[in-house]
């Protein structure tokens, strides 16, 4: 009778099935569903995804010259301008007897995938292990952070952006040295909420939101966005703190790869605000936070530092030459 | 084979192309217009299972939960091979109704899960979100139908399924 019924209804036994494994999917638990989408990509996916890195190229190609040619110019400028302020900095620096930062390479890279999703929660980038791009690196624009690398291949790298929920930074309000988790939240438009900001502390609208480098994953002072909304969670407690990205996700075409001498280090000054000198920066004991606050639920174990620059990185540092960085610098000051 | 070929053509051009098209922050859906354009012609059972599977595809890349897009893209292959059977494939304002309503529909479905039942989201989501981007979408659609119908002297969507 079951078999009759299947045989005559198939159109509704094909929805029921669609449906049904849709809800088990939703259902299952995050890291469930991760192993899940890990399987799909890796047995299905794999040529499709190599496929769409090589028509994102051909395409591209018009408007990212166009783009570069402008972007050369400007660079040329403010390198020459760069170039006298590093001499400034590092004769300032020697009278103040301040120690040397340590030295960081930048790895600019291409987009040539995207997220098939409106909201764009990952990325895929021309670079991979080959160029020293590894899991756990962080991915900057000049603009701020943009995510990190989620995985990587010998010469590709998927990217989680901070608007996917896999992505959580431990964030810091610059001006109140308020510490908090930020993370996207599913179902919203492409805002982030810092989270675990106790009701007491001091954070308003318009204050900028930096990364605090707790958790080794990024590092500190990169700028993350700014506070658009603050308001109480029902309960009165906790602070719902909505933030504005610095980065424009869906226009992203050139990325950088930060690759540390330490993870500790230092800051590109244009994308990491300036950071108190450690006598000033006397942080805030934030809200009542979980101590998993200060890193992604599902982030890796920070890889080891690079042992020294891949092959094309912008290495920069007080310490380094100023012949040593190249004119692509993308316009960074030195710290 | 063509479904597959065609299928392949959109996916690319979701990844790499569409988002050179943003206007104000919306973009075409080109994913749900192959389903609807799936359910049309090739009736519900295609419909159903290529919605689940351009679904299941869109959902691996997506931030949210595994399964959502899969889901609404089921449902809407499965209604519009329904509602679909008996009408004019070819007038061009039953496709213009059939791609827009599709394209709401599949949004209604989607908003509903990922606002999580909050109303006033979901009704900032659809009038910011779903609607502008069903109406862009179709008029990006309509307009793909008729260059390469035009190029081809075929029609893709005929009234013979």
């Amino acid at each position: 009778m079951l078999r009759n019924l299947l045989a005559r209804r198939t159109d509704w036994t094909v929805l029921v099935i669609a449906c049904g494994l849709s809800f088990s999917l939703m259902v299952l638990e995050r890291h469930e569903q991760a192993r899940v989408a890990w399987f799909i990509q890796h047995t299905l996916l794999g040529p499709f995804e190599a496929a769409m890195g090589w028509m994102d190229s051909a395409v591209g190609v018009y408007w990212d010259n166009q783009h570069l040619r402008q972007r050369l110019t400007r660079l040329q400028i403010e390198t020459d301008a760069l170039h006298g302020e590093r001499q400034e900095n590092a004769r300032l620096r020697q009278l103040l007897k301040l120690e040397e930062r340590h030295p960081y390479s930048l790895v600019a890279s291409s987009v040539v995938g995207r997220s098939l999703d409106r909201l764009g929660g990952s990325l895929t980038i021309d670079k991979g292990i080959a160029d020293g791009v590894e899991a756990g690196r962080a991915i900057l624009t000049p603009d701020g952070l943009v995510g990190r690398v989620e995985r990587a291949t010998q010469h590709q790298a998927r990217i989680l952006t901070l608007l996917h929920r896999d992505c959580a930074v431990a964030a810091r309000i610059d001006r109140s040295r308020v510490d908090g988790v930020m993370q996207w939240e599913f179902g919203t438009q492409p805002v982030l909420n810092l989270r675990y900001v106790s009701s007491q502390e001091d954070v308003k609208a318009g204050d900028l939101v930096v990364t605090s480098g707790l958790g080794d994953m990024f590092p500190a002072g990169i700028r993350i966005g700014t506070v658009a909304r603050v308001s109480l969670d029902p309960n009165g407690l906790m602070k719902e703190i909505t933030v504005r990205p610095a980065v424009n996700f869906r226009s992203l075409e050139e990325i950088l790869v930060y690759l540390p001498s330490t993870l500790r280090g230092s800051a590109p000054a244009d994308l990491f605000l300036e950071q108190p000198e450690p006598t000033a920066a006397v942080p805030t004991p934030s809200a009542p936070a979980p101590s998993t606050s200060t890193t992604a639920p599902s982030a890796p174990v920070p890889p080891p530092p690079a042992a020294k620059p891949a092959p094309g990185a912008i290495t920069k540092g007080v310490g380094a030459p100023p012949e040593s960085v190249s004119s692509e610098s993308t316009g960074m000051a030195t710290p | 084979m063509r479904d597959g070929i065609v299928l392949a053509i959109v996916l690319i051009l979701q990844a790499t192309v569409v988002y050179r098209m943003e206007i104000a922050g919306i973009r075409p859906d080109l994913l749900v217009a192959f389903v609807v354009y799936l359910g049309w012609m090739r009736g519900p059972i295609a419909g159903t299972a290529g919605g689940f599977i351009v679904g299941l595809i869109q959902d691996l890349d997506a931030p949210g939960p595994l399964g959502l897009n899969a889901l609404s893209k089921s449902l809407i292959g499965f209604l519009v091979a329904k509602a679909g059977f008996r009408v004019h494939r070819s007038n061009i304002g039953v496709r213009f109704a059939f791609f827009f309503v599709a394209m709401l529909m599949h949004d209604v479905v989607y908003f509903a899960v990922s606002t999580s039942g909050d109303l006033g989201k979901f009704i900032v989501q659809m009038f910011f979100v779903a609607l502008p981007t069903a109406l862009y979408t179709t008029a990006i659609v309509l307009l793909i139908l008729t260059l390469v119908e035009s190029v081809s002297k075929g029609l893709l969507l005929t009234d013979e399924a």
